[in-house]
């Protein structure tokens, strides 16, 4: 079977139309306010029932979750063949980091038919929705413990923020299909999340480099997994942070509040770039 | 026939064509049969989707002003593009407001701004059946998600909305909320 699978290639049919983070940046409107200043709206954008538009914004955050699930189950399953079983160093990895890679892909691809299902649920049809692939992108390194950083630690850290949204707008909503999945599936990323943070400590306990070198990657995927400031803690994002199941999952407060900067300043990068490509365009 | 401003006339931020927009707006309203003017404004600077519709008086004149977020008239596949189908279907939902706006049974509805989320759910679902009737292909199951998100998830509150969808000259004050 064929090692090191490029984002282009990825097998989907005809319902599914796929973009990238630099297309979804390319676009010049902005969803909060972006005077210089000004808060959005005066009012908080978080993704919650009394939102004028929640259904609307809950389905395509849950169609986002749902193509999130397979491109995490092609992440998961390439890591656990692209490379050879070893004691973890050069481009190996323990037998051991293995299995982890094969229970997260089975957990990956259950998500997958409970967030399908619950699409369904919610009227949305699939592919309804452009798939953004920066995800899969973050699980194409050719260093297994990169991998671990971006995959584990960014991508499933985000997905413990995205569920955690949706579980408290299932409960507020009184939705009760949503906030009893969005907790199952909860509790497998906090898992995913650990299983990452403890391997990454691991393979990387004689080599104080490659553990930085990790922890760099990962900051540079947390950033772009902000999605321009839509996770945050600011109000004006519609994702918050989840600190207490980040903590559960083995993120320290210093580290929770580096990512918390970083959502933030990608929040204002990305208002001062709106801003100006408004001006440009003369409204 | 209506005669149709869009603004703007040539759009920046998104592909958008308002001589589409004026031309799916025309055909709609002659199948609803309205023949007032009509303005369309479009704030192409958001994604957001919301929209409303306002008419100046209750004459049969009226002009009818009708204003969505780009997200309304977008394809949802490929951001910032237009979409026909979703076109229709918001521009639709606009229209049959409007003409509701025209009735007096409706002279008491707020202005859409003053809407809770709740009338704004029931009058959107009381024009999603309609706009089901008259060929076009609303997603139901979406507006039933909206409706329970609205007035609970519960069997009594699926009959209301089956009730809902399938009514015709209905009154502000046949809908819930």
């Amino acid at each position: 079977m064929r090692q090191f699978f490029p984002v282009d290639d990825l097998a989907r049919d005809e319902r599914f139309v796929q973009t990238n983070m630099a297309k979804r940046m390319a676009d010049s409107r902005s969803a909060v306010g972006v005077k210089k200043s000004a808060k959005s709206r005066g009012a908080s954008n978080r993704l919650t029932p009394d939102r004028h538009d929640a259904s609307e914004a809950a389905r395509s955050l849950m169609h986002g979750i749902m193509v999130g699930e397979i491109q995490a189950l092609e992440g998961a399953g390439r890591t656990a063949h692209d490379f050879a079983a070893g004691d973890g160093s050069g481009d190996t990895i323990p037998f051991e980091l293995k299995l982890d890679m094969a229970r997260q892909a089975w957990d990956e691809a259950r998500h997958v038919e409970i967030s399908a299902k619950l699409s369904d649920w919610m009227g949305t049809e699939l592919g309804q929705f452009s798939e953004n692939t920066v995800l899969f992108e973050a699980a194409c390194s050719n260093d297994p413990v990169l991998r671990l950083a971006g995959v584990n630690r960014a991508l499933e850290g985000l997905a413990i923020d995205v569920f955690t949204q949706m579980k408290e707008f299932g409960q507020l909503a009184g939705d009760p299909f949503l906030e009893f999945c969005e907790d199952w599936m909860l509790a497998d990323e906090v898992t995913h999340v650990k299983m990452g943070s403890d391997w990454l400590r691991k393979v990387t306990e004689n080599d104080p480099d490659r553990r930085a070198k990790a922890l760099e990657f990962q900051q540079v995927v947390d950033k772009l997994f902000s999605f321009g400031g839509a996770r945050g803690d600011s109000d004006e994002s519609p994702i918050g942070l989840a600190r207490r199941f980040r903590e559960l999952a083995g993120f320290t407060d210093d580290e929770v509040d580096t990512i918390a900067e970083m959502d933030h300043d990608a929040l204002e990068e990305r208002k001062a770039a709106v801003r100006l490509a408004q001006e440009a365009a003369g409204v | 026939m209506s005669t149709i401003a869009v603004t703007p006339e040539r759009f920046t931020l998104v592909a958008y064509d308002a001589d589409r927009i004026a031309e799916i707006t025309r055909g709609l309203a002659e199948r609803l049969q309205l023949t007032n003017p009509i303005v369309i404004e479009v704030d192409e600077r958001t994604p957001l989707g919301k929209m409303s519709a306002s008419v100046d008086s209750a004459s049969s004149d009226a002009t009818i002003r009708l204003q969505l977020e780009s997200g309304a008239l977008e394809d949802t596949k490929n951001l910032t593009n237009f979409s026909d189908t979703r076109a229709h279907l918001s521009l639709g939902r606009l229209l049959l407001r409007a003409s509701d706006r025209l009735r007096d049974d409706f002279a008491d509805a707020p202005p859409d701004r003053d809407l809770t989320n709740a009338q704004n759910t029931a009058w959107k679902v009381y024009c999603g059946g309609r706009l089901e009737r008259l060929g076009l292909a609303p997603i139901q199951q979406q507006y039933r998600y909206d409706f329970r998100n609205r007035f609970g998830f519960r069997d009594d509150v699926d009959t209301l909305f089956d009730r809902l969808w399938a009514s015709e000259n209905l009154g502000w004050h046949d809908l819930p909320g």
